[in-house]
């Protein structure tokens, strides 16, 4: 073939995959209320139903484990919000991990991924790591490529769904497709129907009058939690498809200050483990809120066990460790954030902050058949 | 460069086009091959052993002074002769080697090398001609521009997830560990401290990317010792306490390696990689 002609077929093919990829972002229907944006999508791997419908399937997949025990919905139950109930998440050989799974409800607005890595903004990315990571221990499936592959290749329902999803793939079965289907799935999973969300759409019944005032002590200035956990999403980390900036917020809330030096405990030490500047230990991602009801155990390492914890911890200013290897006071953290400050709150007032706490689940998402288990 | 990365990236999502590009790929192939072969008759295929040591006594994984429980490496750069030696050409053997990597396995996937792999390659293939003299360079890692690219659609060897760190987007450069009966260490060496965001990295603060010389080399009749005595030898092996280096910019565990490697302040334990008559 001449060189024109391949000049030619590329420049073609290019404007092809150009057109593609926007026009089957455009033309993926997402389930989102009115005026709520719609979220970022890589243009290398855009939304489809059958994509989702095979992410479902390998979400769900415990053979996608070194051991066949553990699923991505292992550490990632729907009915807790994605969550799984642990302080910190166990993989496959039953190595604790340092910290514990997020939530995946809203993920997909998430513009930096996981606790604090400032490298991480796709989930096509991220999949790999619970796979492939060996420090801890999650899926166990490092050096075990060859295994995967001949999964998808021989199961019956992998060989129809791979190529629905890739139908332009002459070779749709690989792993980049397999992360590329589980991120489909996860950034599927969005939820814009709390009791909170319906008040914003006009239905004023929707919040309790507690809830109503816990409300405005969440957006006061005197609690200050909106400057972190703000937005649509209840988090400052947070982009979408019309995002004018990428808002990317990391915070010390003085939960550690190990020895009344600054530290954290060395297998937690936040973007600091990344990055090796002082003044990034103990940095950690503001999770979104949404559902945060179902989601205890709080904080990174889950040493939280509920939310009047988390409310006694922020009432403080952070929290003082009195025994053990973790002592100190965390309120005096020299890189603790600003916005973590003692402020007063009633008794009274704090059922009112937890009302408006509780009113940020979103039931329908807890529940929704299309993000289950299908193999069951 | 650029332009046969985006025909690359099109390719991918074009099966048309994978196939056409493919073709002319192959074909330039072959044309630089057979011109190799027209205009340098020289050209011939030199195999340059590496053997794993503990302070000069063998080790694996099933034993010796101490036990090896991983020894993997990627090398890239190399250079032979006196000086700055002369660009040394690999072997792409589409498994071990690229043009520009190649992977160095001294574990058998055996006793303590349990998570490791049976398959071995003890040997980097290079392609050299005439006479290099004395001298071998090499660097322990990744280049730059390879190390940050996705390692899905990477060639061989760096599509091996067990050498890339995910999260971090780059290569583990090398996997090196060893266990005694009460106690042991290991390292993972890679960039660190690195900015921007995964597949679009800015650098990185700690390329950790070591440079090895080796002055008396005969690449005709040598192997190179990986000795893992003195790449730990500032490591406490009795105290049963911080047993790994992960590269990370405030991880003290890593001082002692780096100082080895010459990554510290000081230019490195003589030793590490040395040669040894085969």
């Amino acid at each position: 073939m001449n060189r024109p002609v391949i000049a030619t077929a590329f420049i073609v093919a290019g404007l092809a995959v150009t057109w593609l990829a926007s026009v089957s972002d455009e033309s993926y229907h997402w389930r989102l209320p009115e005026g709520e944006p719609r979220p970022a999508v890589p243009a290398d791997n855009p939304m489809s139903d059958s994509k989702i419908e095979l992410g479902r399937w390998l979400f769900y997949d415990t053979r996608l484990s070194v051991n066949d025990t553990l699923a991505c919905s292992g550490c990632h139950v729907q009915a807790l919000a994605f969550t799984d109930g642990r302080p910190r998440a166990v993989g496959a050989t039953g190595e604790l991990h340092p910290r514990g799974a997020m939530s995946l409800v809203n993920v997909a607005y998430a513009s930096r991924l996981t606790w604090a890595n400032h490298l991480l903004d796709r989930l096509e990315d991220q999949a790999l790591t619970p796979l492939f990571g060996e420090v801890p221990v999650e899926m166990g499936m490092a050096g075990r490529e060859t295994e995967i592959l001949e999964l998808i290749r021989s199961d019956d329902r992998y060989r129809r769904l791979f190529p629905q999803a890739f139908p332009t793939d002459e070779s749709p079965y690989s792993i980049l497709n397999t992360v590329r289907a589980i991120a489909s799935f996860v950034r599927n999973i969005v939820s814009f129907d709390s009791a909170y969300d319906r008040y914003l759409a006009g239905d004023a019944a929707a919040l309790s009058p507690a809830a109503e005032r816990g409300m405005k002590l969440f957006f006061s200035e005197r609690l200050e939690c909106f400057h972190c956990h703000g937005g649509f999403n209840f988090t400052d980390s947070s982009t979408h498809v019309s995002a004018i900036v990428e808002s990317v917020g990391y915070h010390n809330n003085g939960l550690y200050n190990v020895g009344n030096e600054g530290r954290y405990p060395d297998d937690n030490t936040g973007l600091y483990d990344l990055t090796g500047i002082p003044h990034d230990m103990g940095r950690f991602r503001a999770p979104t809120l949404r559902n945060i009801a179902v989601t205890a155990p709080y904080m990174h390492d889950g040493s939280l066990p509920t939310l009047d914890a988390v409310i006694d911890h922020y009432q403080r200013g952070g929290r003082n460790v009195t025994s053990g290897p973790y002592r100190g006071d965390g309120k005096r953290n020299p890189y603790k954030s600003v916005f973590v400050r003692e402020f007063e709150l009633s008794a009274s007032e704090r059922q009112d902050l937890l009302a408006f706490l509780r009113s940020l689940t979103d039931e329908s998402v807890l529940t929704n058949p299309a993000f289950s288990n299908p193999f069951e | 460069m650029e332009t046969s990365a985006a025909g690359l990236q099109l390719a991918e999502q074009v099966p048309i086009l994978k196939t056409i590009f493919k073709h002319v790929k192959y074909s330039v192939l072959i044309a630089c091959t057979l011109s190799m072969a027209a205009c340098s008759p020289a050209g011939r295929s030199l195999d340059i052993p590496f053997v794993a040591r503990w302070n000069g006594e063998p080790v694996s994984c099933s034993g010796g002074p101490v036990a090896l429980t991983d020894l993997r490496f990627f090398v890239s750069d190399v250079r032979l002769g006196e000086g700055d030696g002369t660009p040394a050409a690999l072997q792409n053997d589409g498994r071990w080697q690229s043009d520009r990597v190649a992977l160095i396995d001294l574990e058998d996937g055996q006793a303590a090398c349990r998570n490791g792999s049976p398959d071995m390659q003890p040997v980097l293939r290079l392609n050299v001609s005439g006479n290099p003299g004395p001298g071998l360079r090499f660097s322990i890692g990744v280049p730059e521009d390879l190390n940050h690219a996705n390692p899905l659609t990477a060639e061989p060897p760096l599509n091996y997830s067990v050498m890339h760190w995910h999260w971090l987007s780059g290569y583990k450069f090398m996997r090196a560990g060893i266990e005694t009966p009460d106690d042991g260490f290991w390292v993972h060496l890679g960039s660190t401290a690195c900015s921007g965001t995964i597949g679009n990295i800015e650098g990185c603060r700690q390329p950790n990317r070591p440079t090895i010389h080796i002055a008396d080399f005969d690449a005709g009749a040598d192997a190179v010792v990986v000795d893992l005595g003195r790449l730990f030898a500032g490591i406490d092996l009795r105290d049963s306490a911080a047993t790994r280096c992960m590269s990370g910019p405030g991880e003290d565990a890593c001082a002692p390696v780096y100082e080895a490697l010459g990554l510290g302040d000081a230019g490195g334990i003589a030793g590490v990689f040395r040669r040894s008559a085969r």
